[in-house]
């Protein structure tokens, strides 16, 4: 079953009068429970592709399906409501909300959702905490964590609202080579356990090695699907 | 919200420094206008009870064809226009259970004429001494002569009325028979002491629209200083009614008694060295007479036989007090309905209405004072919305990760609110205390005053500030408004922050 479903995707920015395109006509699916990285080299369209798989940018032309859901004619009230439910953001810097703590940065997006309730809400936001190592870590402002720490804490909240995709944009870029290889150990354990999709990007070769499927760009084109 | 609130409180936290720079703008807004409100509501209340209890009670009659409510402090030169019908209006008034007092007077201009240097101003207030003390028994004191006695015919001088007088006649007036007293010259008659030009009587001529006055002679009993309020009230020299009537050329309680026509009595009055007078369209015009003949009036004298009945001449207003308790309004419109049916031809006003411009001086002062605190909150709504927008700016990949995550705009704008709210709250909150229990404190120091421009300010000799739960709540709303003024701005900015823009910053 497909989980993403991608037709002639465009994107084009605009560099003061110079149109610059990203995308020039991408197609592709993603299975659900896929393991996929999107290679390339810089400016190839990486990242352009994910954030708009994410529905944090919108495309020129073509369409986006998630799921069973079209993305590119929505709202911005309902592309958010698709990322907080279905989707979850790694950054490469890690992104946390630099006044909460460890547990309160995990739990955040299921207080967002309000659906859950107060001992739900902590129960699963403690069991990603021990899933990725951090149980001594728990009362911890980001700023008191080293950045693989930091990368784990953001994985267990893509992962607590337990949605259909993890995006990951160079999730290891800003890590050395041992913890950059825990965090995808980490991530590869949690897709076969939870049988979310995780698709990331990287230029870092030795992390190929962990993907099921690659999908290389160039010039905003897919030049290989394998 | 417990969520919106603990990431608020943190980063109130988090930014100490700019925090603090918000919370002391709001601090001292909120206490400022929470201090400035006690005073204008002292005020209010002062001058209220001073206008009330020292100078024209609760309301105050008019005649039915004068035009204007405000009949205290009119234009000069235009007269307030005569009731001849108190004896029947007296009747209602006694009938009234809600009246405690009431005190017909004469109230108009006048010029007072001067054989020695030009002529001067007054406002004239005609009064019965007796009925005028019972119903004011305490707004003035007497530093200089005595209290006319009853029906005796003179005239209170108020200190400041004096001052005026020697700055503008270079008279120092003086109760008859009197000293100068040196502890009250001004400095200027000070200065001027050895060649002060001294005086006991005055000559009042009224000053009316149809200039159908006359002029009298009237010797100074006492010079008065109201007890507040004296740059007020000091512009009302206390005739008794009959001088009074005489000068406006109105028909006195003496000229009713006796029967006499009014031309007749005119002539009566005139000096013989001025007959010529007699064949003018008014006999008793002296506006434009020469000094020399000015010299030549003879004070009023009059032989009264029988006690007059001062009721059945002329007045301008009758001034009410009401026992307490008493809604003005409805009382005001209860009497005039009760007048009318008396086919009586007057009106009832309220004193704030018959007061004018000072009756709503409280309001006035604090519409200047709101309008301050709104600049001052204005240049507070500019730091806050300054420092709120540069804090959004700075926190532009948190607030792109909280959307990526899945945060809806309305999340970000709360988030901004319930921050600015805090510290409203908290800094606003403190300042809002501080300034109520300063305005409970202030009193107890019972600062007084003799300034005449502090006596308006305090309602009043003593500053006495009063705080009651409208102000409270006023201040409570403008400190809401600045909450929300100062964060339109930083939330549009806020809201307007993407995802991307988190990603793009990375």
């Amino acid at each position: 079953m497909n989980i993403i479903e991608i037709k002639n995707l465009k994107k084009d920015y605009l560099l003061g009068k110079t149109i610059v395109p990203a995308l020039r006509g991408v197609d592709f699916v993603v299975e659900q429970g896929a393991f996929l990285s999107v290679i390339g080299p810089s400016g190839s369209g990486k990242t352009t592709l994910l954030n708009i798989i994410g529905c944090i940018d919108f495309a020129t032309a073509g369409t986006v399906k998630v799921g069973d859901q079209e993305i590119t004619s929505m709202n911005d009230r309902q592309v958010t409501d698709i990322r907080l439910h279905k989707i979850g953001f790694i950054f490469q810097t890690f992104n946390l909300i630099p006044v909460l703590d460890v547990e309160e940065n995990v739990e955040f997006p299921l207080l967002l959702m309000r659906k859950h309730s107060r001992t739900e809400t902590r129960k699963r936001a403690r069991a990603l905490i021990e899933a990725v190592g951090l149980n001594d870590y728990i009362r911890h402002k980001p700023a008191e964590l080293s950045g693989g720490q930091r990368q784990r804490v953001a994985i267990a909240r893509a992962l607590v609202t337990k949605p259909d995709i993890v995006l990951a944009d160079e999730p290891t870029a800003n890590l050395d080579s041992v913890t950059g290889e825990q965090i995808l150990t980490l991530m590869k354990a949690m897709n076969e356990k939870e049988k979310t999709t995780f698709i990331f990007s990287t230029h870092d070769h030795n992390v190929l090695k962990f993907a099921q499927k690659i999908v290389q760009l160039k010039d905003g084109l897919i030049v290989q699907n394998q | 919200m417990e969520l919106i609130f603990k990431i608020a409180w943190r980063n109130i936290l988090r930014h100490k420094g700019k925090s603090l720079v918000i919370g002391v703008i709001l601090f001292l807004g909120a206490y400022l206008m929470t201090i400035g409100n006690g005073v204008i509501a002292g005020m209010d209340k002062g001058i209220s009870e001073n206008i009330i209890n020292s100078f024209m009670g609760h309301m105050v009659i008019l005649a039915g064809k004068e035009r204007s409510d405000n009949v205290l402090f009119k234009i000069y030169g235009k007269s307030v226009a005569p009731i001849y019908n108190f004896i029947q209006i007296k009747k209602v008034l006694q009938d009234d259970s809600d009246i405690k007092y009431f005190l017909p007077v004469g109230k108009n201009a006048a010029l007072i004429l001067n054989e020695d240097s030009d002529m001067g101003r007054a406002f004239l207030l005609g009064v019965d001494f007796k009925a005028y003390r019972q119903m004011f028994p305490d707004s003035f004191d007497i530093i200089e002569g005595r209290f006319p006695k009853e029906n005796e015919h003179g005239v209170l001088i108020p200190a400041f009325a004096r001052k005026e007088c020697y700055d503008f006649m270079n008279i120092w007036l003086l109760p008859e028979n009197g000293k100068v007293v040196e502890s009250n010259l001004t400095p200027e008659a000070k200065e001027n002491r050895k060649d002060l030009i001294l005086k006991d009587q005055e000559v009042f001529m009224g000053a009316r629209d149809d200039n159908a006055t006359a002029d009298v002679r009237v010797g100074i009993k006492g010079i008065i200083k109201y007890k507040a309020l004296n740059a007020f009230w000091g512009h009302f020299m206390i005739l008794d009614i009959e001088s009074y009537r005489e000068a406006l050329g109105y028909f006195s309680a003496y000229e009713k008694g006796e029967s006499v026509p009014r031309e007749s009595q005119a002539l009566l009055n005139l000096d013989n060295s001025n007959l010529e007078n007699m064949f003018g369209e008014s006999a008793v015009v002296v506006a434009d007479k020469k000094r020399e003949e000015i010299k030549s009036f003879k004070p009023a004298v009059r032989v009264n036989a029988a006690p007059l009945n001062l009721d059945a001449g002329a007045y301008n207003l009758v001034f009410i007090k009401l026992w307490n308790g008493a809604d003005l309004e409805e009382k005001a419109s209860l009497l005039n309905k009760k007048l009318k049916e008396k086919n009586l031809d007057v009106r009832v006003v309220t004193w704030k209405k018959g007061s004018g411009v000072i009756g709503s001086l409280a309001m006035i002062i604090k519409g200047i004072l709101f309008g301050f605190v709104i600049f001052l909150f204005l240049v507070a709504v500019i730091i806050i919305v300054n420092t709120l927008s540069m804090a959004a700016l700075e926190r532009v990949p948190e607030i792109g990760m909280m959307r990526a995550v899945g945060a809806q705009k309305s999340f970000i704008r709360n988030m901004f609110v319930a921050e600015t709210a805090v510290l409203a709250g908290i800094f606003g909150g403190l300042g809002i205390i501080l300034g109520a229990v300063t305005v409970f404190v202030l009193p107890a120091f019972h600062i007084t005053t003799q300034n005449d421009m502090l006596q308006l300010l305090y309602g009043g000799d003593v500053l006495n500030p009063i705080l009651n739960a409208g102000d409270i709540f006023l201040a409570i709303g403008q400190l809401a408004l600045v909450t929300v003024a100062s964060v339109i701005y930083p939330v549009h900015i806020a809201k307007n922050i993407t995802p991307l823009d988190a990603v793009v910053r990375d």
